[in-house]
């Protein structure tokens, strides 16, 4: 059995929000975890209510050098990285011909190069003991993109088709590198919106996943507390209907 | 990277397989040194994949460490081109292997009247190789086994490997049916935690392959340095010296030099690698002289088989470790050893199989309906324990290894199934389907399936230079420093898994290298 609770976990983005939830409600459950962000003050502010499970580290993920140097001085302090939740990211409300090309791939440099930077430098060192857990904490925003959310909704979508593409360079080789998505839903963060979802409520949910580490989860879509299950061709629907089997979505307790 | 390269070893060694990895940890651990050249990738320690048809773009192979291209073959006549199961990356094939390292049998080496030697016998017999053959086993810490072939010799106490209660079963029947099955002897070490690497790579060192108890092991010792991603395309000298090779290494092209050379690149690649090694001393290619370079390729038949041996519970464990010796060989004839391939059937597998299957039929668009076929026949063979028959292959000439010189990366091979070969076989099934009566044996597979992981012969060793490749010491005939350790050198193919036999050649040979002075 692997526990990942007795390795290092990193959540992205912990000054703020979902991120800053997420790293309280895991240092609550006993594991040492670092907080990537911006803004030192804001981590200062997760650190007092994380206690001292919590390890702030000051740092942009859409800097991969940082983020590489970051990730060695977690391994360093904590010992190897077990565990990553790929939270951060920005929503600049733009309208597209209010965007610059430059801004609008500094929002890709942080939604889909943080992902890819964290991703990478975590995967580093969970190659050489065999194992680890990545959750990726994403949206549906891809796949009918509102208005003033171009860049958000490519980098989003964009970083879970990099999910799928992790999962197919990595997992037929380390099996125990458990990698999936993540759809929070709309919750009352800055992010979000004012009658969303307690973000404490969710990070209960994204903690239990995160620490459950189980093959069969890789490449599955969560949405909330629930398992999505992939969409079916008809011949898969007749098949299942024929052989009598129910697909059921699985809930997290 | 460039003390590497400048420097003169004693000893370069070609190929990271059974072969090289074992001869190279001998030498570096008595203090020669080493360079291992390898054309695969280094990879990660904690990677767990089998080999896998499925992955067919050839980076995605290469990082994986198999074989990243496809083979080009012409069998009974019909080209075929498809990816093999062979590894290519630190411990060659090995790494993917199920551990079985079982010994060959006497007659498989000496000539009898009883059984007569097809090429009347090995250059060098069964006596002088049991102690290559013990030492072997200590080293990749070869244990279980209940039976060895020859009662004087000192196996390891197998008494701690004790069988599955599936296995334990089967054991019984065929001991009712009135044979003496025996324990498989294993290198997976199959302690508490051990993960029972059998067909995947092992993250840690309780399968012992070429990569954990040889370049390991070498490395480890100080004395050895290895390079990966290291394709040697020729060796160069003049008639009777190897001076350098020639390698590319991530594009760059490599000069390396040293007393000594050993290719072990595997049996269908060291024979290329002589061949393209064409000179004005060597027109033909290196060792070449008599066209034999290649010839001779043998592999062995699979006869893989289920049985549903009605045990009580538990029946998803895979049968590991039943082996059968009884049929190797028959009324003067060789067959072969009949063990339990330790590993289970995936649907996956099943669907490739019936897949490849119906496309070599008159009716390859069945080829389509094979998910529905697959499916059911998965929840079938998903409870059977799978076996499979070894049936040994004699060398002919015709059968061969040869270079295209167009693409001279590429495995290209022709061989065409000599009667006898087809008339052993039915006797073969029909003891493999006796032996296991009571046991409603299925053979997987009407068609003979050559085992393209067993591949030898093609750099045949004797002492006569008009029939072969290589003198008794496993050296080149009339080059002094070029030496052969892959499965190339056997004469015959055996009727028993090759590894074991190639790692005792192998320290035998490094034996030898440590006695003779260079000169």
């Amino acid at each position: 059995m692997i526990d990942l609770k007795k390795g290092a976990a990193v959540v992205t983005g912990a000054g703020t929000g979902l991120g800053r939830a997420l790293a309280i409600e895991l240092a609550r459950q006993g594991v040492q975890v670092a907080g990537f962000g911006r803004r030192a003050e804001l981590l200062a502010e997760t650190s007092k209510l994380a206690g001292p499970r919590f390890t702030p580290v000051r740092l942009d993920v859409g800097d991969p050098d940082a983020v590489k140097a970051g990730m060695d001085e977690v391994s360093r302090a904590l010992g190897s990285v077990s565990l990553l939740i790929n939270n951060a990211a920005v929503y600049p409300r733009l309208d597209f011909l209010d965007e610059t090309p430059e801004s609008f791939m500094q929002s890709v440099a942080i939604n889909l190069g943080g992902v890819a930077a964290c991703s990478h430098a975590a995967l580093g060192q969970m190659v050489e003991k065999g194992y680890g857990r990545i959750l990726n904490v994403s949206t549906f925003a891809d796949l009918a993109p509102i208005p003033a959310s171009s860049a958000y909704s490519v980098s989003k979508g964009a970083a879970r088709i990099l999910t799928r593409a992790l999962v197919a360079d990595i997992c037929d080789r380390f099996p125990d590198i458990v990698i999936n998505d993540w759809m929070p839903g709309s919750l009352a963060t800055d992010m979000g919106i004012a009658e969303g979802l307690d973000p404490a409520l969710a990070a209960r949910w994204g903690v239990s996943l995160a620490l459950w580490h189980d093959r069969s989860l890789t490449g599955t879509v969560w949405e909330r507390d629930t398992e999505q299950l992939p969409m079916r061709s008809l011949k898969g629907r007749i098949k299942d209907a024929l052989l009598m089997r129910k697909r059921k979505p699985r809930i997290l307790k | 990277m460039n003390d590497l390269l400048n420097r003169h070893w004693d000893v370069i060694v070609i190929g990271t397989g059974m072969g090289g990895a074992t001869l190279g940890r001998a030498l570096a651990e008595q203090g020669r040194s080493v360079l291992f050249l390898e054309k695969g990738r280094q990879g990660f320690r904690g990677e767990r994949q089998g080999l896998s048809a499925a992955v067919a773009d050839p980076v995605a192979r290469a990082v994986r460490g198999y074989w990243p291209d496809k083979l080009e073959g012409k069998v009974n006549g019909q080209q075929h081109t498809f990816f093999a199961p062979l590894g290519c990356g630190i411990g060659g094939s090995s790494v993917f292997y199920a551990g079985t390292l079982e010994r060959p049998e006497p007659h498989d080496l000496d000539d009898s009247a009883a059984l007569p030697h097809p090429v009347g016998g090995w250059p060098f017999g069964w006596h002088e190789m049991v102690p290559w053959l013990e030492k072997a086993e200590s080293m990749y810490r070869v244990h279980g086994g209940s039976r060895a072939p020859d009662p004087n010799l000192s196996v390891p106490d197998g008494s701690a490997d004790k069988p599955s209660a599936d296995d334990a079963v089967i054991l019984k029947r065929l001991q009712t049916n009135g044979y003496q099955p025996s324990l498989l002897r294993s290198a997976i070490s199959g302690h508490r935690d051990c993960l029972e690497c059998r067909g995947t790579k092992c993250p840690r060192v309780c399968k012992m392959d070429a990569r954990s108890a040889g370049i390991e092991p070498a490395l480890a010792s100080g004395h050895a340095a290895l390079i990966d991603q290291c394709e040697v395309i020729a060796v160069r000298g003049d008639a009777s010296r190897i001076r350098h090779v020639e390698a590319i290494h991530r594009g760059q092209h490599l000069r390396l030099s040293a007393d000594r050379f050993v290719l072990a690149a595997g049996a269908l690649s060291s024979p290329r690698l002589l061949l393209a090694s064409r000179s004005e001393d060597w027109p033909h290619g290196c060792g070449n002289a008599h066209d034999l370079v290649g010839r001779n390729l043998m592999f062995h038949l699979n006869e893989m088989f289920a049985i549903w041996p009605r045990t009580k519970g538990g029946t998803s464990v895979p049968s590991k470790s039943v082996g059968l010796r009884d049929l190797y060989s028959i009324d003067g004839q060789r067959m072969g050893m009949v063990q339990a391939m330790g590993i289970n059937v995936q649907y996956g597998e099943i669907a490739h199989f019936l897949k490849e299957r119906l496309r070599a039929t008159r009716f390859p668009q069945l080829a389509q309906l094979t998910p529905l076929a697959a499916w059911p026949a998965s929840k079938v063979l998903g409870q059977a324990k799978l076996f499979v028959g070894l049936l040994e292959d004699l060398p002919y000439q015709h059968n061969r290894v040869y270079l295209d010189h167009a693409q001279p990366s590429r495995i290209c091979f022709e061989y065409s199934m000599a009667p006898e070969l087809l008339q052993r076989r039915k006797l073969f099934r029909r003891a493999i389907h006796s032996a296991f009566k009571g046991m409603r044996p299925v053979f997987v597979g009407w068609q003979p399936e050559l085992n393209y992981g067993h591949p030898c012969g093609t750099l045949r060793a004797g002492s006569d230079p008009r029939t072969s490749v290589l003198n008794e010491d496993c050296r080149v005939h009339d080059i002094d420093n070029l030496y052969v350790v892959d499965a190339s050198f056997f004469p015959t193919s055996m009727g028993v898994n090759p590894s074991l036999t190639i790692a005792a050649n192998a320290l035998r040979v490094a034996n030898l290298l440590m006695k003779t002075k260079t000169t």
